[in-house]
């Protein structure tokens, strides 16, 4: 009896202190730690919702037009209220966990989710910025917030060392899981056979990169196309509309570097996600959209892009969103300045 | 698996419940197994280690005391050591003696030490310096027949691989642990009260203290050269408070689990900070592997009984293979020398028996400052760089890192450091025994809120873990 007595104390100062911290302490804790979670109040009354990651905003000083691509895709949608999350190095499973936590009272009627091709090879997958995206997962969860934050200090997710990490891509960039003939039969032997100099000349370091960036086969174990079955999964349960909006790499600069093989790869990878994913959701493909001048960054490949890339993109996006919303399309005003679209 | 870690927590209260649903004569073979899982949490490939490691030493212990034939005895010891201390050197110190030692002195070339490196490049087996410190000191009891060997492999298996104290101690000995381990024990609340009560206090000063000042140390070690004198002091102090606290939340959390259990293991600290000698510290901070030192390296070396510039050799000596016996870096080695020349400076100036009360205070601070300064080494990354640091500790550094000071941290550091010298530490259950239904739980309630809600969240694993 006394036993019984204690352990029903023990479970009513739990309740009680979960009530206490989620008024005093939860809210800063998760500004300062898990910043999206606030960013769940914002976009739950918005028609559209946008995950995104960096390549959502990464103007520079020069440009005329700072705006955020969602920005530009919500100006062919004035009637909409788009509203966009964009951590940096997030990817689908950092949206599968924020989609989750959505309350079920919502207005959202469209969901558009970038799918980044890099964030499905091994540089992506066993980085050590997973393990911030992970813990920040935690706190997504729908328990309790004080257990949420009980679990975070315990560590219950997946936060593996950085040395763990880097053995872990190792051994994918070592494994012979590539569609080629010796000597492309791993991402090893690739960077070696591609010589543009020394190991010390930033074109050979730049071919290195877009070799390990982009040389894998995507397939149903990628641990991405399953968070990406999950956004599916959850859409269909929430009755929110799905797109899938592949981001545009630098196709041109990936052939001339590393050989035609590589972007071979990059589209089979993008025609096998598309085909995945074309009854349950839109799939907008801007694999090939842009030139390399719309890259930022000319040292490594990403998806920083600048403001004609961010509108071209925003174009084809809204195109294409125009299916789901067509009574609030009009035509953005910047839509003429824009080179056609391939 | 850790004991802050959820596994912990789910694995710990199944093997609880186990343990006292089992017949007495089964629950050993349980503890084994428990233990092994929880080593082999980590990597099941360490758990060859101890294995091998059991075997050796159940062979060489049962030929020891069967064997009368002295050379013979003497030789089967120095094979068990030598495989122990063997495998540490191997694990622990290869790579430090190749490229610190061989290379520099140029008896080994670079292209060598890139070859060694590149084949031995391996995490060290967790807990390695305490499960061999504990079996190497059960040969060398067995070979003194301080004690009588067991029989039974697979209960030494258990003696060697207790899962509480296993790979962070508190480093016990054969005649204190083996026959508690196999001894009938009756479940009682008081004694799951009392281990509850260690457990937790453990967890609160390791998750809420430890874990909150972690990133404010890591932020001025780090970045030190940017750091002003004074945020140079603040993260010397606060390393000290971080080690004792990560240190004695494990031992603490050890303890208690084992009490759970119905076994009682060494205290492994007695307030360290409130030592006024350098040879009271160590009688203080991490018991059991002093006295370690004291029974296994010191005695047998001569013990008080040599000349005097033998003893301050043998002392300096002791201090040294300590600091080695923390870690592969010349830091440690530094870290223990400072500890041997102020023992041997208090000892030799007779500053450590100052009957006069007036100096306890002047005691106390130079004791601390000693201690402290010692810490700056043990954290450090290279022996430059602990002078460096220390150096800044003494000049008027006008650089400023913007810390990120959360209140609650500086009130429990406050706290805990209040704690410590009320109850100290272990005996905060025999503190809490005394009080009012009342206050026991306002006790309980703010440590299980620290550390429901604000823990660190930075995920340190236990300092003394890479030892």
């Amino acid at each position: 009896m006394k036993w019984i007595f204690k352990i029903a104390l023990f479970v009513a100062l739990v309740i009680a202190m979960n009530w206490q911290y989620e008024q005093w302490a939860y809210k800063e804790y998760v500004f300062r730690e898990a910043d999206q979670v606030m960013q769940i109040e914002k976009v739950k009354n918005a028609d559209v919702i946008y995950l995104s990651a960096s390549s959502n905003f990464s103007p520079r000083p020069q440009e005329e037009d700072p705006r955020k691509l969602s920005q530009f895709v919500g100006n062919y949608f004035p009637s909409l209220l788009f509203e966009a999350i964009n951590t940096p190095a997030s990817h689908a499973g950092s949206h599968v966990d924020l989609l989750r936590f959505i309350p079920e009272k919502n207005k959202i009627q469209t969901v558009v989710c970038v799918i980044n091709l890099r964030s499905m090879g091994p540089d992506w997958l066993h980085s050590s910025l997973e393990t911030a995206l992970n813990k920040q997962g935690v706190m997504y969860q729908s328990r309790p917030p004080i257990i949420n934050r009980f679990l975070t200090s315990l560590g219950a997710y997946d936060n593996k060392t950085i040395e763990e990490r880097e053995d872990e891509r190792a051994d994918m960039w070592a494994a012979p899981n590539l569609p080629f003939p010796s000597p492309r039969t791993n991402v090893n032997e690739w960077c070696a056979l591609y010589k543009w100099g020394e190991w010390t000349d930033p074109k050979r370091q730049l071919a290195d990169q877009y070799i390990k960036q982009y040389a894998y086969v995507v397939d149903e174990n990628n641990p991405r196309i399953k968070d990406l079955d999950e956004i599916v999964s959850v859409s269909k349960e929430r009755g929110w509309n799905l797109v899938f909006s592949i981001l545009s790499e630098n196709i041109v600069d990936a052939e001339l570097l590393a050989g035609p093989e590589l972007t071979q790869l990059m589209t089979m990878n993008v025609e096998w996600i598309k085909s995945r994913y074309e009854i349950d959701a839109m799939v907008v493909d801007n694999l090939n959209l842009l030139e390399p001048v719309n890259f930022h960054d000319k040292d490594f490949p990403t998806e920083h892009y600048n403001e004609e890339g961010r509108k071209r993109i925003a174009s084809n996006i809204a195109h294409r969103l125009k299916h789901y919303h067509k009574n609030a399309f009009r035509n953005a005003v910047w839509e003429a300045e824009l080179n056609p679209i391939k | 698996m850790v004991f802050n870690s959820l596994p912990f927590l789910i694995f710990f209260p199944i093997v609880l419940l186990m343990y006292y649903i089992l017949p007495h004569r089964l629950r050993w073979i349980l503890l084994l197994i428990a233990s092994y899982v929880f080593y082999g949490f980590w990597k099941l490939e360490y758990l060859a280690l101890i294995v091998f490691s059991t075997i050796i030493d159940y062979f060489v212990a049962r030929f020891l005391h069967t064997s009368e034939n002295r050379f013979n005895r003497r030789i089967a010891l120095l094979a068990s050591l030598s495989v122990n201390l063997g495998l540490l050197f191997f694990f622990k110190y290869s790579n430090f003696f190749i490229e610190d030692v061989l290379h520099p002195t140029g008896m080994i070339s670079e292209n060598a030490v890139n070859v060694w490196t590149s084949n031995w490049d391996f995490l060290l087996p967790v807990g390695i310096s305490f499960y061999t410190f504990q079996t190497m000191s059960y040969s060398i009891d067995v070979y003194y027949k301080k004690v009588i060997p067991e029989t039974n492999i697979f209960k030494l298996a258990l003696f060697v691989s207790f899962f509480p104290q296993l790979v962070a101690g508190p480093i016990e000995r054969f005649s204190r642990l083996h026959h508690q381990l196999f001894q009938s024990v009756t479940l009682s609340s008081d004694q799951l009260v009392a281990g509850g009560r260690l457990m937790l206090y453990g967890l609160f000063i390791k998750m809420c203290v430890a874990d909150n000042v972690a990133p404010i140390v890591d932020q001025i070690f780090n970045d030190f050269g940017d750091a002003s004198t004074l945020q140079l002091w603040i993260g010397m102090v606060l390393f000290g408070i971080q080690i004792f606290a990560d240190f004695n939340g494990y031992s603490l959390i050890a303890i208690g689990a084992a009490r759970c259990l119905g076994i009682r293991l060494i205290d492994n600290f007695d307030s360290p900070y409130s030592a006024i000698s350098i040879q009271s510290f160590w009688s203080k901070w991490h018991i059991s592997l002093s006295t370690w030192f004291r029974d296994y390296v010191f005695i047998p070396m001569g013990g008080s009984r040599v000349s005097a510039v033998r003893l301050g050799a043998n002392i300096l000596v002791v201090f040294i293979v300590s600091g080695i016996w923390h870690g592969a870096n010349w830091t440690f080695v530094v870290w223990g020398a400072i500890h041997g020349i102020a023992y041997l400076a208090e000892r030799y100036s007779g500053m450590a028996h100052s009957p006069n009360p007036l100096f306890q205070p002047v005691r106390w601070l130079t004791t601390m400052l000693v201690v402290f300064v010692a810490w700056v080494f043990f954290r450090i990354d290279s022996v430059g760089h602990g002078f460096d640091y220390v150096q800044g500790l003494f000049s008027t550094n006008t650089g400023e890192l913007s810390l990120i000071w959360h209140p609650i941290t500086i009130s429990f550091v406050g706290l805990f450091l209040l704690s410590d010298t009320i109850f100290r530490a272990g005996n905060i259950q025999d503190w809490l025994a005394g009080k009012s239904l009342v206050t026991r739980w306002t006790v309980y309630s703010f440590m299980i809120y620290g550390i429901l809600a604000h823990a660190g969240t930075v995920n340190h694993p236990f300092i003394y873990f890479q030892f």
